[in-house]
């Protein structure tokens, strides 16, 4: 069982109210993995690579911040091994800082057709690991493999430093739908192609790992610290495929994934990449008040709360180049247009996706100021 | 509509192919099948614009193109369509990202535009080269990483020293990038997508 303390079990509190839209004000949330070393005394490579250091680092760095304007919540905990994590999930050589890049260089995927002719069948027929393990020895060092195990056998141990900060995690895990793997192994010209010319066959092998997946999710054991899991969408969006591969390749996986997470107590966060205007009335169909919508800016959030009203949480949505390149005024300025128009109930304010390594530390801050006026 | 053109703008590969097979085969102009196909992926632009068609339709179309275009490459023997400019285009140092690009190449290719790519993490001295060495007025950047929006600053100030600003419209895109990042790199313009890169380089020509 996990000790808590009254700073997070209120905060943790909070997060449950604007998951309900019980909410009176917003939450802020932190969400820069990639960040601390920019403002503090290491290298991105050193960060990443020595985990028990980095996180260190990540908690001390989300302090800084908590000591100016409050962090409600952190949505994805320090990136341990997350070399491996991106491998599994999206079969694709992650190039890292301090490895094939620079020591400060963001990691970068490097993507390339690593999923023959013939691989859908061979996943119907043996499953996904027949064309995974075949995969990984291509794009990382095997013992990455292992120590991403090693690192999460201890989840618990971290949840309990993340705890005792002060800090509920929002996401625990990551759950890929199908076609986002297959996309990141095909790579996406080719994955794009083969979706015109091949979707049955892509549909039955999606069908496949989705069974593994809605398997893996029954069959974990409980785990008293987690709140929710991501689901990923990038190259499923609306913007990106057209409504006939989203209707029959993209949605009924993500759906069928967040009901699995429901199942378990498990708050599916759906983190959309790019823009998801066209499919918004979808959301719908999930059962309401049991997940969280986390966008980038591209995705209308006026719209969304006009198609969903208090249906599901949103979070987000401060776009990456603004806190790049703009000021903290100009932060602010964005937000509160943003929340004059879609109130505060059931709102987390982020950073669009993932801050970016460049964002300006006033920027950051800038999120959290703001929400204390809503 | 042409039945090349049309079976182009609306995806259906496999008929294209047989008929631009059947259409060499008794003996057609490749210039005018090249047309065609132009006047297509013009038709699928103009759908992406309305909302009708998405990324994935450009990219299959854009396929589509090009695998057409590999067909009628032994016999074009040098002969091609109208050009109507050329484009200097690649991703900018830092950033190795290169579908995005990828398919503005495409889309500009089939707009009637010459494309030199250079490729993905090109330092400013290698569009400064292809800019000198192919004339072209119009340098396309493309940038997946905000922490590459310096590299399109510099890029931008290496064609400045030169002295090749004045005579060079400087286009960026790619998923961070906005209004905002063309102010803070000096760029002259930001495409939202590939087919708007083929507006903006047509309306810089």
């Amino acid at each position: 069982m996990m000790k808590t303390n009254p700073i997070f079990d209120e905060r943790l509190k909070k997060v449950q109210a604007v998951i309900n839209h019980e909410n009176e004000h917003v939450l802020a949330c932190f969400m820069g993995q990639a960040v601390p070393p920019t403002y503090s005394d290491i290298t991105l490579a050193k960060y990443m690579s020595d985990t028990e250091v980095g996180l260190k680092y990540y908690i001390d760095f989300v302090n800084r911040i908590n000591d100016i304007a409050p962090v409600d919540c952190i949505n994805f905990a320090y990136p341990g091994a997350h070399q491996a994590a991106l491998s599994l999930i999206w079969w694709s050589k992650v190039k890292m800082p301090g490895e094939e890049l620079g020591e400060n260089d963001i990691w970068q995927v490097d993507e390339k057709k690593l999923i023959q002719d013939g691989d859908y069948e061979l996943i119907i027929k043996e499953g996904s690991a027949a064309v995974m393990n075949r995969i990984l020895p291509q794009i990382i060092d095997m013992k990455k493999i292992e120590q991403f195990f090693e690192y999460h056998a201890k989840d618990e141990m971290i949840a309990q430093q993340y705890t005792d900060a002060g800090y509920p995690v929002l996401n625990s895990g990551l759950i890929c739908p199908p076609f986002e793997t297959l996309c990141g192994g095909r790579s996406m010209t080719a994955f794009f192609m083969d979706c015109y010319k091949k979707p049955d066959l892509i549909k039955e092998a999606q069908d496949v790992m989705l069974e593994e997946q809605l398997k893996m999710i029954a069959s974990r054991p409980d785990r008293d610290y987690v709140i929710g899991e991501w689901i990923g969408g990038w190259r499923g969006a609306s913007g990106l495929v057209s409504p006939k591969i989203w209707d029959n390749l993209v949605w009924p996986y993500m759906y069928k994934l967040a009901l699995a997470l429901i199942e378990r107590g498990i708050t599916p966060i759906l983190h959309l990449d790019q823009n998801w205007d066209r499919d918004l009335e979808r959301f719908l169909e999930l059962p309401a008040n049991k997940c969280i919508i986390n966008t980038d800016g591209m995705t209308d959030l006026r719209k969304a709360r006009k198609v969903l009203d208090n249906h599901v949480a949103f979070m987000g949505d401060v776009p990456s180049q603004m806190l790049t390149v703009s000021t903290p005024d100009e932060v602010k300025d964005y937000i509160r247009r943003l929340l004059d128009d879609i109130g505060a109930k059931g709102v987390i304010l982020a950073a669009g996706c993932d801050a970016p390594t460049g964002s300006k530390f006033d920027n950051l801050v800038a999120i959290h100021e703001v929400a204390q006026e809503y | 509509m042409a039945k090349i053109c049309e079976l182009l703008a609306n995806l259906e590969m496999d008929e294209l192919m047989e008929t631009v097979q059947l259409d060499l085969d008794n003996g057609r102009d490749p210039v005018e099948i090249l047309k065609e196909c132009e006047a297509g992926m013009v038709k699928v632009g103009e759908l992406f614009s309305a909302g009708d068609y998405f990324v994935s339709d450009l990219m299959m179309s854009g396929e589509m193109f090009k695998e057409v275009g590999e067909m009628l490459e032994p016999h074009l023997s040098g002969k091609t369509g109208d050009v109507l400019g050329k484009v200097v285009l690649g991703t900018v140092e830092g950033d190795i990202h290169d579908i995005g690009k990828d398919l503005v190449y495409v889309m500009l290719k089939s707009g009637g535009f010459d494309v030199i790519d250079v490729g993905v993490d090109a330092k400013p001295e290698v569009f400064v080269d292809a800019l000198k060495e192919s004339g072209a007025p119009i340098l396309a950047l493309s940038c997946l990483l905000t922490t590459a929006y310096d590299s399109i600053l510099n890029t931008v100030k290496a064609v400045e020293e030169v002295g090749l600003r004045d005579r060079v419209k400087i286009i960026i895109g790619g998923g961070p990038t906005d209004e905002s990042v063309v102010r803070y790199t000096g760029a002259d313009a930001v495409g939202d997508d590939a087919q708007s890169a083929v507006r903006l380089c047509k309306e810089m020509l």
